[in-house]
């Protein structure tokens, strides 16, 4: 479903340049949820952003479908979902509007586009905030309103960054809840995280990067295996340390 | 798309201020201001408003009154008619009656002015006047020239009934020709506020749907969406256009029925009270081009900015940037020609100054539309560079010197942007070139006028696309289709070159019977000394200057560089008709003329070039047309006595013999089928074109 093989980004700096990823390989199947875990600064985010066609890799490609990121973009695009913590919403707009218009975006026809949109609201419990101004949420509903966002398309790879960042234990919840539904949906996801103790729940399989390099990618119990620790955390710490 | 930033835009209440709340209280308060400066810096000085006499005495108020009544003391037709007929008319009051001494009362400004006549034969008659105080000189002035009116025609009276033969030195009649200059102060202040009123309702939205989109954290979501980045920064350009229009045209109207209102009209338009639906009409259209231009400025400066804030610290600068030539526009003498024409916004003051008082001329308002068009599509391709580009998705902090950097890897043809940006640059140093071109021309032997025309050819056309191609590492050869035509390709363009000058003489011929470009004396006069000059250059230095330069410094430029950066974003029919248009609109603008009548065939001869080079992938073939074409029109016209026994047609210009007719267009018909057939439709090279990134 997701293939990526040998992605590469480096950004010149004032002193020499940075390799922030580097020949970064993994592929996702349907149904199963990947863990791009790392510190801050691993790359992960780069690596999402060259998924997604808003960076141009120096070498290497993604390919969704069968279709890699830089023979066709738009089409690459078309079927990502893509959710980031820093998710915002048009303070302006309804939150149906907001839906719709990003529906539009992926091309999306209308009329599906308001049965999807009155169908994901129902599963994310947001129906009564539909004709509410996206201004006036709060940070909860927000959350589940940008959630709701990313699937408007029905894309079959979801990408989802830092999803947990900064919210509280029901928030954390709700983000648990619709990593199953997609999984159960049949969707390939990538979760981009450093928090691992959630990414041991939430993850069928983890691709561990550090200073742009996927140094581990396999289940928890192929990970536990090659290193020899206990926990996704041993792991991590071993790994940095050495 | 458009839509949503529309609605966003409008329902947010801030856009709301600035488009309705501020052109419904800020213009009725400017006006009652401006009505009340206007009432306080004319009382007094008016001639329906009497001034105010002040004597001590009622006797020297009747002897005042006596003389200003006497018919004598009312000044000659001419100077009436020069205050549209009104005399003033003046007031005697005796401020003894209020306990003041007269000039008490000037002191204390209760009147205009004090007089006190003292006996004697003549009376004296002293006036004091208030320094400074405009009514109290003006009634000064007014009763001092009244009574030597008094004077001289009483003089006059005597001499003609004493002396038998006296006659005046002279009767002066007076008559005025020509349109009033109207300097209004008033009439620049009103374009430049409309302007900077439209700054000030293009600022938010350009702000809030860039830097703000960044800020709210929707920018990442958006850039993922499956939608050309170029589209949704047109939307969004759409968007702050049609709001600064909206804010344009509220202001417009707020501003015009205020003073339409406040009887403050004739003030604006020198002339008549009623309301200048014309002249408003024709502002609205430059409204719309300075928005389009300044909506673009904005959006290229806030779509760097990462938040609100650092969006309106780069605007603010710009802002009194803004202000600058907005304010040189305000002084006086400053008219729209030279190099105030390519000015961006100053140029659009003046046109809007001009345009108002009726005195806009075509030739620097074509100039004024066309240079800022040149600056919008600059400004656009700059932003789109810059709007979600890897520099500003990135967390990493960047600067503006990073879109100046060169690229590290080279690219096959030069971006559209940088199509744009040359254009941009093209506009007015091409028009500075040929003003300077035309100022020292008439000084110059002809050798040296067509020297300089190809050297000022080969350095706007031919450098300013090159420093392009070199600076985005653009490959030469894909860049400016430097491929190798088949040698069929070639014939069929030589053909056509020997075919198609015919038609740019047949069309000229018409554009001069149909009176295109208004060909007047002047300009036939100018043509004739042309012709005549062009007889006596040696043929080398014509064909040299006039065919070869033109035909590759051109080619290169329009169906080179434009031709490749364009067939990025553009079809094959829209590449050649844009090229086209944009290579007849550089023919027509020549220093501070027009050549209007250029136009047309300019144009046809682009169209015909454009296809030859859609058709054979390079741009040789057209550089053989081109100078063929201008090589056997040029020499024509030299050789046009000579060749007069080939058939009437040459002499005086006029419509070449049918038969040759026939045998041009049998001849360029011919080279079309030529290449044609010499060429299969071009679908490779243009896919890789197509993928090319930009």
């Amino acid at each position: 479903m997701l293939h990526v093989d040998s992605l590469t980004k480096s950004f010149p700096l004032d002193d020499g340049v940075l390799t922030a990823v580097d020949d970064v390989s993994f592929r996702i199947s349907p149904g199963e949820v990947f863990g791009l875990l790392g510190p801050n600064g691993a790359g992960k985010t780069t690596t999402m952003r060259m998924i997604l066609g808003l960076l141009e890799p120096d070498s290497g490609y993604a390919e969704v479908d069968g279709v890699r990121t830089a023979t066709d973009p738009m089409a690459v695009k078309s079927r990502l979902g893509f959710v980031s913590a820093s998710d915002g919403v048009y303070p302006w707009l309804t939150v149906r509007e907001m839906l719709l218009y990003f529906a539009d975006l992926y091309a999306v026809d209308a009329t599906l586009a308001e049965q999807r949109c009155e169908s994901l609201a129902d599963m994310m419990d947001i129906k009564h905030l539909l004709d509410r101004r996206a201004g006036e949420l709060s940070t909860g509903q927000r959350q589940r309103v940008t959630l709701v966002r990313g699937l408007i398309h029905d894309p079959p790879v979801m990408l989802l960054d830092e999803p947990t960042r900064g919210l509280d234990v029901v928030g954390v919840q709700t983000i648990f809840d619709y990593i199953d539904i997609l999984r159960r949906g049949g969707k390939a996801v990538v979760v981009c995280t450093h928090r691992l103790d959630e990414a041991e729940r939430l993850c069928d399989r983890f691709g561990l990067l550090h200073a742009g390099k996927l140094k581990y990618c396999g289940t928890l119990n192929e990970l536990k295996e090659q290193t020899g620790q206990a926990s996704l955390v041993d792991i991590f710490v071993d790994l940095i340390r050495n | 798309m458009c839509q949503k930033e529309l609605r966003e835009t409008m329902r947010d209440r801030r856009t709301i201020i600035t488009l309705v709340m501020m052109p419904l209280l800020v213009y009725p308060l400017l006006s009652m201001a401006l009505n009340r400066f206007l009432v306080s810096s004319t009382a007094g000085t008016s001639e329906q408003t009497p001034y105010t006499i002040g004597v001590e005495t009622d006797d020297e108020g009747s002897l005042l009154l006596a003389w200003l009544e006497d018919p004598m003391s009312t000044p000659p037709a001419a100077i009436l008619k020069a205050s549209k007929g009104n005399l003033a008319t003046f007031r005697v009051v005796n401020t003894t009656s209020v306990g003041l001494s007269p000039k008490q009362a000037l002191q204390e400004k209760k009147i205009d002015l004090a007089a006190r006549i003292e006996p004697g034969n003549p009376p004296q008659l002293r006036l004091t006047a208030f320094n400074g105080d405009p009514a109290s000189q003006g009634a000064q002035r007014i009763l001092t020239e009244r009574l030597h009116w008094l004077r001289l025609a009483r003089a006059e009276a005597l001499a003609e009934s004493q002396l038998s033969d006296y006659t005046p030195p002279t009767d002066v009649s007076v008559e005025n020709i020509g349109v009033a200059e109207k300097p209004s102060m008033l009439g620049t202040i009103v374009p430049l506020v409309l302007v900077l009123m439209t700054i000030t309702g293009a600022v938010y939205p350009a702000i809030d749907l860039t830097a703000g989109e960044r800020e709210r954290g929707t920018m990442e979501s958006l850039m993922a969406s499956p939608v050309p980045r170029s589209y949704i920064l047109f939307s969004k350009y759409v968007a702050v256009v049609v709001v600064a229009l909206l804010t344009a045209m509220a202001n417009l109207l707020a501003m015009f029925t205020t003073l339409w209102a406040g009887r403050l009209l004739p003030l604006l338009t020198g002339g008549e009270d009623a309301f200048p639906w014309l002249a408003v009409l024709q502002i609205l259209g430059l409204l719309v081009l300075f928005s389009g231009f300044f909506a673009a400025v904005l959006l290229s400066l806030t779509s760097f900015a990462r938040s609100f804030k650092e969006a309106q610290a780069y605007l603010i600068p710009v802002m009194l940037l803004s202000l600058t030539p907005g304010m040189l526009s305000l002084m006086p003498g400053v008219t729209l020609n030279g190099p105030l024409a390519i000015a961006p916004l100053i140029n659009i003051v003046l046109l809007a100054r001009e345009v108002l008082q009726g005195t806009a001329q075509a030739a620097p308002a074509v100039i004024t539309v066309l240079s800022t068009i040149g600056y919008a599509a600059a400004a656009i391709a700059v932003a789109s560079k810059l709007f979600g580009s890897d520099a500003v998705s990135r967390t990493s902090g960047q600067s503006f010197g990073a879109m100046l950097k060169r690229p590290t890897r080279s690219t096959p043809t030069p971006s559209p942007q940088a199509a744009a940006l040359t254009l941009a640059l093209l506009v007015p140093i091409y028009y500075l070139v040929s003003n300077v071109l035309m100022r020292i021309v008439p000084e110059l032997s002809i050798t040296w006028v067509l020297l300089l025309n190809a050297i000022a050819l080969v350095l706007t056309f031919g450098l300013i696309p090159l420093a392009a191609v070199v600076l985005a590492r653009c490959n030469f050869s894909t860049s400016y289709q430097l491929a190798t035509p088949s040698p069929l390709a070639l014939l069929g363009a030589l053909l056509v070159g020997l075919g198609a000058w015919g038609f740019a003489h047949e069309s000229f011929v018409l554009a001069k019977q149909m009176g295109i470009g208004g060909l007047d004396v002047d300009r036939i006069e100018k043509t004739r000394q042309t012709v005549e000059a062009l007889k006596v250059a040696p043929a080398w230095l014509l064909v040299g200057t006039l065919a070869l330069a033109p035909a590759v410094i051109e080619e290169l430029c329009f169906r080179g560089f434009l031709f490749t950066a364009l067939r990025k974003v553009l079809s094959p029919t829209r590449v050649i008709v844009t090229t086209a248009v944009i290579f007849g609109l550089f023919h027509v603008v020549t220093g501070n003329m027009l050549l209007i009548e250029r136009f047309v065939p300019t144009t046809l001869l682009g169209l015909i070039l454009g296809w030859i080079a859609y058709r054979t992938q390079s741009v040789w073939p057209g550089v053989l047309m081109h100078f063929t074409h201008n090589a056997l029109l040029n020499l024509a016209t030299k050789y046009q006595d000579k060749i007069a026994f080939l058939g009437e047609g040459f002499e005086n210009q006029m419509h070449l013999p049918a038969t040759w007719l026939i045998v041009l267009t049998t001849t360029t018909l011919t080279g079309l089928a030529v290449v044609w057939f010499s060429t299969r439709k071009p679908q490779v090279a243009n896919s890789n074109l197509a993928t090319t990134p930009a």
